[in-house]
């Protein structure tokens, strides 16, 4: 029960043309805990998104994902446990109709029509976006995107949750369905984000990258105030505890 | 294609929600509203070239089709107005070519010629009808089932769908383009410049490559492993889609090798 | 250059729909032969590239019209000819499904004039010969030019057999094709040019993409015999089709006049509607200078094949047929129209 953990151990990527994108990234999700993933843009946050996945393959460190360590053989077991909501909700949905697009995980897991019907209408219905069903993908709103790409991510029944920038685009509304769903999640939640409003509502803790390297890991209270370890890393203090509107 | 992107955007757009809607003609099995489009297809231009009259009674169908499904007729006469160009073209050469003088109406000789350009007219309305209501009434999706069923190899089913599906993005993404370089540049009518096309088409199909290779990743993400998989069995119902089928078929028989118009006024007559 | 279902009839669009289908089944063959998991959302992506693109209009300089890209060269480079086959069906599908550019039986024709062409013989035969896969200027813009022209040149020429065998249309031979022959060849070298302009734009960026794409094995893929078997088959449709018009074009002609004449089609009983119309028939009777009767089928026969050129009146176009005709059309409309009154009052 307790073992849907993530454990990072000196994670190092560096692209083809030599360029070190993770220099040596540690730290550890345990069961449940919801933790956001913020820096400045170019730190290593969606590296190393990719790289918890096995979309592409560190170049050094361990990622121990629940007991099963990442390798290039059990890349496909990882990416089992692992649910990746992409920034670009139009790179994950892919197929016809949101139907089609939130049955595609299970179906490829091997489970039964029935399995993959209840499957579906279980994950449509956690993410809000039962009524999109039959919709065709491209023809949904940004928001209804997000949730449908969050849906076909569930419906894999993830142990840990990885999201990547999911509030950008969305209006307010759906910004704040959005926060809505991810505190009622119970998954391990990793959530690459700049929104660091978004962060103090769904994110008890907080890992600050900074050129590839964590700067800080922490309770997000005690993180945020800290304007100086903020301003370093290229962040701000959030709106809501600028000019002393918040503890 | 003819227009603006916009027009073929929202165009599309337009089918693609008429699709979704439900009732009589949209519940239908695929299967049956394709092998009737075909049929029907198939008997209208099997007539002889002279034949204008005996196309006539094939209107029932797209008018009872438009009647059913709520499809507003003006918008399917829109879309076999915009067809036909290259058509017109072609079959303005007749009258020219062929002069036989074939009937008199008063004053008026309706050569050969004519006549068969009336039927090509004809041909192309009825032709074009009955697959804009194909698509109107069929989800896409529910189509490319329904065309796998019938023996479309599954790789090319499933790049129709991958097509329709990114589709209405990427000419989303060309139409931004092309905005962008009209507000930097002094609006030539006829479309951009041969290097400016170059240039744009050339980073469409960059940023085209680099979405190819996300969306890959999303779907190893997901676990896939090569094969597409797709539910969603359809079910044709003898009683309704057999009955479409045999009705509809019978009826384009009966107008292929009867002559209905001259029975009716004969009827009339009498 | 789109073949048109108003233009075209059964017998032809059926055989190019065996051809077609043929080819759609042999490249989905090849490409099984071959698995690559990453070509499916490639060729998705790209196929929807090229129908974007071709929305994009370009001026074309020294006229005032514009034109807009075919996409077969670049699809063959990035996907070989199999997938790029593939790709440009289901573009031209959803063409002809969604904006009605050409018809659902002239689609055969269409896929073929316009896919196999530029996929199977200019590409595999003219480009990748003059261009291979590197990167010298001069040999790509030779080599798109080139194949575009081909393509077009041998896609245009089949839009004229096809169309000429299908008897609707009047054009003669000689005539459509010194139409469309100098046409599609202004456009293959316009096309060619452009063509040339995204491949080097793609090339000066990332030269990797097209070396990955175009080499090795994919070309190895396309026998010569694929493409030979391909244009045999086209060869020997043609052959047949033009025989059948060189030796036997009267015939030919009096043979489909036979055909869609029945005996059905005989004059008219003398009552009521018909009478009335009758004494109107007089006045608008076929001229009697070319020997036409409302005749027997078998005279109208005789009469047709004795005078070739002048067809037989018994083919619908009496008076009364086209009044039937008319009404016909007013009673499929009024039923229509009754029939949304009614799905109108039971929403």
């Amino acid at each position: 029960m307790s073992h849907h953990y993530l454990d990072v151990r000196d994670l190092r990527y560096a692209y083809p043309d030599g360029t070190e994108a993770l220099k040596g990234v540690s730290f550890r999700l345990e069961h449940g805990e919801a933790c956001a993933l913020v820096g400045a843009n170019g730190a290593g946050k969606s590296t190393m998104m990719l790289a918890l996945t096995g979309l592409i393959l560190p170049s050094g460190g361990t990622v121990d994902v629940g007991g099963t360590v990442l390798s290039k053989k059990t890349a496909a077991d990882v990416r089992r446990r692992i649910g990746f909501v992409f920034q670009d909700s139009e790179d994950q949905l892919f197929m016809p109709t949101v139907f089609d697009d939130v049955a595609f995980g299970p179906l490829n897991q091997g489970l039964s029509e029935a399995e993959v019907r209840n499957r579906v209408s279980v994950a449509l219905s956690e993410a809000g976006a039962e009524h999109l069903a039959d919709r065709p993908t491209h023809r949904l709103s940004g928001g209804e995107k997000r949730s449908v790409a969050i849906a076909t991510v569930l419906a894999m029944l993830p142990d840990i949750l990885i999201l990547d920038e999911p509030g950008s685009g969305l209006d307010p509304y759906g910004r704040r369905l959005l926060v809505g769903m991810l505190r009622n999640f119970r998954h391990t939640r990793l959530i690459a984000t700049h929104d660091l409003d978004l962060v103090l509502d769904v994110c008890p803790r907080t890992i600050v990258l900074h050129e590839g390297k964590v700067a800080a890991d922490g309770p997000t209270a005690d993180i945020f105030r800290r304007a100086d370890l903020l301003e370093r890393c290229r962040l701000e203090v959030p709106f809501r505890m600028q000019n002393g509107l918040s503890k | 294609m003819s227009g603006s992107i916009e027009r073929n955007l929202s165009a599309l757009a337009e089918a693609v929600d008429h699709s979704q809607a439900s009732g009589l003609v949209h519940g239908l099995d695929p299967r049956a509203k394709i092998l009737v489009t075909l049929l029907f297809v198939i008997a209208v231009t099997s007539f002889g070239k002279y034949e204008v009259s005996r196309l006539m009674p094939f209107a029932l169908y797209p008018a009872v089709l438009t009647g059913l499904s709520g499809v507003s007729p003006g918008r399917v006469l829109k879309r076999t107005l915009i067809a036909a160009p290259f058509v017109l073209f072609v079959g303005l050469f007749n009258p020219l070519f062929d002069r036989t003088p074939l009937l008199r109406i008063g004053p008026l000789v309706l050569t050969g010629g004519w006549m068969s350009f009336f039927s090509i007219i004809a041909r192309s309305f009825l032709a074009v009808s009955a697959a804009v209501l194909l698509v109107l009434t069929t989800r896409f999706d529910l189509l490319c089932l329904g065309l796998e069923r019938m023996g479309i190899p599954r790789v090319f089913v499933v790049q129709l769908q991958f097509l329709w599906r990114y589709l209405v993005l990427l000419a989303g993404e060309a139409q931004r383009m092309v905005r962008a370089h009209t507000l930097r540049s002094w609006g030539n009518r006829s479309g951009v410049s041969l290097k400016t096309f170059a240039s744009l088409a050339g980073s469409l199909l960059l940023r085209t490559l680099d979405r190819a290779g996300r969306v890959y990743g999303a779907m190893k993400a997901r676990g896939f492993d090569g094969e597409i998989r797709m539910l969603r069995p359809l079910s044709f119902s003898l009683s309704r889609d057999g009955l479409f089928l045999l009705a509809w078929g019978g009826y384009f028989l009966v107008c292929r090798f009867v002559n209905l118009p001259e029975l009716l006024s004969g009827a009339v007559g009498r | 250059m789109h073949m048109a279902d108003a233009l075209i009839s059964p017998e032809v669009g059926g055989a190019m729909w065996v051809v077609t289908a043929g080819l759609v089944a042999w490249s989905a063959k090849k490409l099984k032969e071959d698995p690559d998991e990453g070509r499916i959302p490639l060729m998705g992506v790209l196929g929807a590239f090229i129908f974007a693109a071709q929305m994009i209009n370009f001026s074309i300089p020294a006229t005032g019209s514009s034109g807009h890209l075919g996409g077969g060269m670049i699809l063959a480079a990035l996907l070989g000819p199999y997938a790029a086959f593939l790709t440009l069906a289901s573009v031209l599908v959803v063409q002809a499904l969604f904006f009605a550019d050409g018809g659902l039986l002239a689609l055969g024709c269409n896929i073929f004039n316009m896919g196999f062409f530029s996929c199977f013989v200019a590409y595999p035969l003219i480009y990748r010969l003059i261009a291979g896969t590197g990167r010298n200027r001069n040999r790509i813009l030779a080599a798109s030019v080139l194949s575009s022209v081909a393509g077009l040149q041998l896609g245009a020429f089949s839009v004229v057999l096809q169309t000429v065998a299908s008897g609707i249309s009047e054009l003669p031979f000689g005539t459509f094709v010194m139409l469309m022959q100098p046409i599609h060849l202004a456009i293959g070298i316009v096309e060619g040019f452009v063509t040339a302009g995204v491949i080097l734009f793609v090339l000066k960026a990332r030269p990797e993409v097209l070396e990955a794409a175009g080499g090795g094995t994919r070309l190895r893929g396309v026998s010569l015999r694929t493409v030979l078997a391909g244009l045999a088959a086209a060869a020997i449709l043609t052959g047949g089709v033009l025989s059948w018009f060189a030796s036997a074009y009267p015939d030919g002609l009096e043979w489909s006049i036979a055909k869609t004449t029945g005996s059905e089609e005989l004059a008219a009983p003398g009552t009521g509607l018909h009478s009335s119309l009758a004494g109107l028939q007089e006045t608008t009777a076929i001229l009697p200078d070319y020997g036409f009767r409302a005749g027997s089928g078998d005279d109208g026969a005789a009469e047709a094949s004795e005078e070739a050129a002048w067809p037989n009146p018994d083919m619908g176009t009496s008076l009364s047929g086209l009044a039937g005709g008319a009404m016909t059309l007013a009673l499929a409309g009024l039923i229509g129209f009754a029939l949304r009154r009614s799905a109108g009052a039971r929403k």
